[in-house]
């Protein structure tokens, strides 16, 4: 069981922080046991290490053969998704290349015709001018026939009792003279 | 080993575009280090020769996937790792070593000192009798260097258990490997 204030093993492999290595540096230079302990970590490494690495017998490479190599044509490919600025340009490209052929695709605005438009006003505004001159003859003629209406009722009454007022005199002169 | 992961980051980057030399070269840069990192678990060299090629072959198909190029070792080995597993399965019965069969393979050099050819024997008989998992955490960290974060991505497990299967590994090697003396190695 050791005492030193992280785990020895962590220490020893390297994993644990600036501040950790520290303490367990100072802790074991005054602790004979985690001195023990290390020195047996490194005995263990060292032994194991003893045993090297074996070259490898056959040296792999079957990528170089032909028949595996893409051809240029897929490897342009390969490589043009592979790329993010090339994306990002092809798309800005292609996007540039819409525009230009909306652009040029679009239909032409007609060519104005001048006089036509000159003889289509003309027109326009006459007949508005005919329109309102009629409506307003009409109103006129509808006003004078009301108020003809109206005064030949008046000129009517008046007659009326005019004749009734000259019937009533006759009628006293009659019965005063008998 | 900046400066190495950054050349390969640029030939992952080539190898990606379709350039086979730069695959060849990451090959013949890290094909050792599987080779011996198979090797070592699965104490046969030619299966461990035969899982390199096919480890090389399936990193070659699956570059594309690989999303940081500066984790491209910890993903190679993460394809080496199942595909070692993969075998284990397929043989599981020889492929595990039973307690017993084990226990045959103690180590006989004694306290005294021994010739690395002895050293060599002594080494792979106490690994022999690690359980795989155990002794795959030694070779990840002792022989390939791995930190614990890195090995528990190859491994597909916490690092709590990374060290765990490394720590109770250690204690039985420190055990077993304690009395040797190697000549001039130790």
């Amino acid at each position: 069981m050791s005492c030193s204030p992280f785990d020895l093993r962590d220490y020893f492999f390297g994993e644990l922080p600036e501040e950790g290595r520290h303490q367990v540096e100072l802790h074991s230079r005054s602790c004979v046991q985690c001195r023990e302990e290390l020195n047996r970590l490194l005995s263990t490494q060292a032994a194991l290490l003893a045993v090297a690495d074996e070259e490898i017998p056959q040296r792999i490479g079957f990528v170089s053969d032909r028949v595996y190599e893409p051809s240029r044509l897929m490897r342009w490919w390969r490589g043009f998704w592979g790329s993010a600025p090339r994306l990002g340009f092809a798309s800005a490209a292609m996007l540039s290349a819409a525009i230009i052929f909306s652009a040029a695709h679009r239909p032409a605005p007609a060519p104005v015709d001048v006089a036509r438009v000159q003889t289509d006003f003309s027109r326009q505004m006459n007949e508005a001018v005919e329109r309102a001159v009629a409506e307003s003859d009409a109103r006129y003629e509808e006003r004078t026939a009301r108020l003809l209406a109206a005064t030949g009722r008046q000129f009517e009454a008046v007659m009326m009792e005019k004749y009734a007022r000259r019937d009533y005199r006759a009628a006293i002169l009659r019965n005063v003279s008998q | 080993m900046i400066f190495r992961a950054v050349e390969d980051a640029d030939l992952i980057q080539k190898a990606r575009q379709g350039d086979v030399e730069a695959f060849n070269l990451l090959i013949s840069r890290w094909e050792k280090r599987v080779f011996n990192y198979l090797l070592r678990i699965l104490r046969n060299r030619e299966d461990a020769l035969d899982l390199s090629q096919d480890v090389f072959l399936k990193a070659y198909q699956n570059l594309r996937k690989l999303e940081d190029n500066t984790r491209f070792a910890a993903w190679l080995f993460r394809i080496a790792h199942n595909e070692a597993y993969s075998l284990f399965r397929k043989r599981k019965p020889e492929s595990e070593p039973e307690a017993e069969e084990r226990s045959q393979q103690a180590i006989t050099t004694g306290g005294a000192a021994v010739f690395p050819i002895e050293l060599s024997i002594a080494v792979s008989s106490a690994l022999g009798r690690l359980t795989a998992d155990q002794r795959e955490a030694v070779v990840l960290k002792i022989y390939q260097g791995f930190k614990f974060e890195e090995m528990a991505e190859i491994l597909s497990c916490p690092v709590s258990t990374v060290k765990s299967r490394l720590y109770t590994a250690l204690d039985l090697l420190k055990t077993d490997l304690s009395p040797l003396k190697v000549r001039g190695a130790v």
